[in-house]
């Protein structure tokens, strides 16, 4: 006997950690490729940037190429879309363009492109690469070599490394003679840039300019913001061209690198390009298929719950519940040892008290026992057979379900309202056994049955009803087979029940 | 807090060390591994017990009839018209539940042994209840059970307020193990049961006197009602009772059970029902441990005897 036992049991513990093994490998899998989380309120920020590019055209034919953004590992494209009209489209993978062109076309043109990029969640700014040629020593005047000379040298008591050493010194707020002699008091970007380049450059420093846009809420009518990126101790760094800060900034999306154009124009005139930027947030799950296609999963995710249609899917997230609710049932008769009415009974209240909410539920519930009891005991003076009778229990039930829901719509009790989510045979149950143990073993014992039931069935609620758990129960549903496990390791248990420690104290107290 | 605790509950390694066996043990441990599922029936109904009783020779309270249908409960007086008192009870209850004693009764007046007046229709309605499975486990129909009533002897009767004491013994693998009576108080409404305020007295397994007695879990040493030393009972016949549990063992091959036994005045100890899964009362009553008894006979007791000679073996064991 011992040694069958011991089989069982090892049997199931290897189930249980085979489960377990899965599930941890499956959850991680879930949160690295589909970018799934254990947080329930955990949203996705899904930014739409749209280019909006405007020009006169001048009749011959047009040829618009816009660069698409560079794909970083920090931001994924979720979507596209051109809006233009009358244009043919041709995606130039290699440049990594897009190319429309029209002919013949008059008045204004106004051409969006707009991209769905959502949070990748690896913040990096730094890019490995293998080391770029050193750059060529840029073209300058006699006089301009002369005064970049200088500033390079001054430049070298300024903290931080090379790229920022320059960034700041030309940076500073009452400039060094060598740098007014090279920019102008009001510089532009692009100017700025050309200085700090030509300085790097001359110290052999390979870089290059990035163009980027910084994501933030309802930002209209702006143009991508320069970097500066060099190649410092085997590495692309991204530096801002203003303060010198190394790394890529919160939410800055890399749209282009080196000295290709945002925007070319043939055949048109007077070009712009406009950018904008809008968030809107989604959940995890939501975006989960994105993520999933990006990451090559596609095949598993189409045959997980996440692909069902919505209907199926809150079925689904409902169900996956039940296991959990059912597995402290099981503790709560096998381990603690409270006897309730009926072995499922109080998970299937918890579960109404979930829909309901606690306070309405219990309230509710109270109404329907007590005047069910009340009925019950009415009808015991009719003699009624048993099938008939129970049936006549539930008739009661459900009539005043009815009631409770029309009085409280009428009277705008919300705690009336929920009582039609109590499933109406284990009501109906609940009372014919109350009833009967009422009469043979006393209201005492019939109260505490019902109470018995009702504090399981709170604490199944308090578990089921929590967020985080929901959330995990059903994301991470493969938990079901762990649970499954620890059930059935449960039905292995042979030890005392907590209960047995009270009623078998007496024996003990004597034998002392 | 913790003083609360460990006033009220015992650490279960002290439970192990005297051998109390828990639910769970109980029903791993030894009612799946002794009592195979399809033997249940011989003991849930008792109709069945009954006749494979009789068969092996056991007595059992005389049966009067069987009422199987709903059209044949208004007939139930053609059935006890040459008995004046006769016991109800559903084929498949358990834990004394549906049984109903009419004492004395007229046409349409019927007397339980509490006093209580019943009706003709009282009775209709009781035994409709049984045939739709209100008793039952699970709910299934079921049979109602007409038997002769019990003259229980006078030895109990001071003992006891209304109702039948029995005797419950358990039985593991054909041994009598542990045994005790179940007295009825006036708490309990003269029922037998433990938990209802019946007060059980421990019995010891040779000679068939009281050990202690509880009420609730607690000692006791008088009956509430009656003002009877408890502690004094001895069971007569105790041989008879023991060899009672002891065929039945042969009767049903359920390696765990429990024979409820009452005496009858006139005919001895008599079977009223075997439970494939008696409960653990049994154990406070006896102040002892069942775990220990099962462990002892599972590696002491020698196999293969006949209840004779287990009955014996049991009787001189020391």
């Amino acid at each position: 006997m011992l040694k069958k036992f011991l089989t069982v049991r090892a049997i199931l513990t290897f189930g249980l950690i085979c489960s377990l093994i899965f599930a941890i490998y499956s959850m991680y899998y879930k949160v690295a490729l589909w970018g799934l989380s254990f947080n329930p309120s955990q949203k996705a920020n899904v930014w739409t940037i749209e280019a909006h590019i405007s020009f006169q055209p001048t009749g011959e034919p047009i040829k618009v190429s816009i660069a698409k953004p560079t794909i970083s590992d920090d931001f994924k494209i979720l979507d596209e879309n051109i809006v233009a009209k009358k244009y043919s489209t041709i995606k130039d993978g290699k440049n990594n363009r897009i190319i429309l062109s029209a002919k013949n076309m008059s008045g204004e043109q106004n051409l969006y492109y707009q991209l769905l990029l959502f949070d990748n969640e690896q913040n990096s700014g730094k890019t490995a690469a293998s080391a770029p040629a050193k750059p060529k020593k840029p073209i300058l005047d006699e006089q301009t070599e002369l005064n970049m000379q200088q500033l390079i040298s001054l430049a070298q008591e300024m903290a931080g490394d090379a790229p920022q050493k320059i960034i700041r010194f030309v940076n500073q707020d009452t400039p060094d003679a060598s740098v007014v002699a090279l920019l102008p008091m009001k510089k532009s970007p692009q100017e700025l840039l050309d200085t700090i380049q030509n300085a790097l450059s001359i110290q052999g420093i390979p870089n290059r300019r990035a163009r980027g846009i910084k994501l933030e809420e309802s930002k209209k009518s702006f143009t991508p913001d320069y970097m500066l990126e060099a190649y410092v101790d085997g590495q692309w760094k991204l530096y801002d061209i203003n303060t010198g800060k190394k790394g890529k900034p919160e939410n800055f999306v890399l749209y282009q690198r080196g000295g290709i154009s945002l925007i070319d124009v043939e055949g048109g005139e007077n070009s712009s390009i406009q950018f904008s930027v809008m968030k809107s947030i989604t959940s995890t799950t939501k975006l989960a298929s994105k993520r999933a296609a990006l990451n090559n999963q596609e095949n598993s995710f189409n045959n997980s719950i996440f692909n069902l249609p919505i209907l199926e899917q809150n079925t689904i997230k409902w169900l996956t519940i039940f296991p959990l609710a059912i597995l402290v049932i099981v503790l709560m008769r096998n381990v603690v040892g409270i006897q309730t009415m009926g072995t499922f009974t109080p998970m299937l209240l918890s579960m109404a008290l979930v829909k309901t909410g606690f306070w309405p539920g219990l309230i509710c519930f109270t109404i329907i026992v007590t005047l069910g009891l009340l009925i019950r005991a009415l009808m015991s003076k009719f003699n009624l057979l048993l099938v008939p009778r129970i049936s006549a229990v539930v008739i009661f039930v459900i009539l005043m379900m009815q009631a409770l829901t029309l009085l409280g719509f009428r009277f705008s009790l919300d705690i009336a309202l929920s009582a039609v989510f109590f499933p109406i045979i284990i009501m109906a149950w609940i009372i014919e056994r109350a009833s009967i143990t009422w009469e043979e073993d006393g209201a005492k014992n019939a109260c505490r049955e019902v109470i018995n039931s009702l504090i399981v069935a709170i604490i199944t609620y308090f578990i089921v009803s929590n967020d985080y758990i929901r959330h995990i129960m059903y994301v991470f549903n493969e938990l079901n087979i762990v649970i499954l496990f620890i059930v059935m390791l449960l039905g292995t248990y042979t030890g005392y029940r907590l209960t047995e420690l009270r009623r078998f104290a007496p024996i003990i107290k004597e034998n002392k | 807090m913790w003083q609360a605790i460990k006033e009220f509950c015992s650490r279960p390694r002290r439970l192990k060390e005297s051998g109390i066996l828990g639910m769970n043990c109980r029903n791993y441990a030894v009612i799946s591994a002794c009592n195979k599922r399809s033997l249940y029936p011989l003991v849930d109904d008792k109709v069945q017990t009954k006749l494979l009783a009789n068969k092996i020779g056991i007595t059992t309270p005389g049966l009067i009839g069987v009422i199987e249908h709903q059209y044949d409960v208004k007939n139930f007086l053609e059935y006890v018209k040459n008995y004046s008192e006769f016991v109800i009870k559903p084929a498949h209850g358990s834990g004394g539940k549906g049984v109903m004693i009419i004492k004395s009764y007229t046409q349409d007046a019927f007397t339980t042994p509490s006093g209580k007046q019943l009706t003709f229709n009282d009775i209709y309605q009781h035994i409709s209840n049984i045939l739709s499975g209100l008793y039952s486990l699970g709910g299934k129909y079921d049979v109602a059970v007409i038997e002769e009533l019990v003259h229980f002897s006078n030895i109990f009767e001071k003992y006891s307020y209304q109702g039948i004491p029995d005797v419950r013994v358990i039985v593991y693998k054909g041994y009598p193990a542990m045994a005790m009576t179940r007295l009825s108080t006036a708490e309990s409404g003269g029922r037998a049961n433990l938990h209802q305020g019946a007060i059980g007295v421990g019995l010891d397994i040779q000679t068939g006197n009281s050990l202690r007695a509880v009420q609730h879990n607690v000692p006791v040493s008088i009956h509430p009602d009656t003002k009877e030393d408890l502690l004094s009972i001895k069971v007569p016949l105790w041989r008879e009772h023991l060899e009672i549990a002891s065929k039945a063992y042969e009767m049903t091959d359920l390696g765990y059970l429990g024979a409820d036994i009452v005496l009858d005045r006139d005919k001895g100890p008599m079977m009223l029902e075997l439970n494939a899964r008696p409960g653990l009362a049994i154990q406070i009553a006896n102040g002892r441990g069942l775990a220990g008894v099962i462990e002892k006979i599972e590696k002491t007791y020698p196999k293969n005897l006949s209840w004779k000679e287990r009955v014996d073996f049991v009787l001189n064991a020391h």
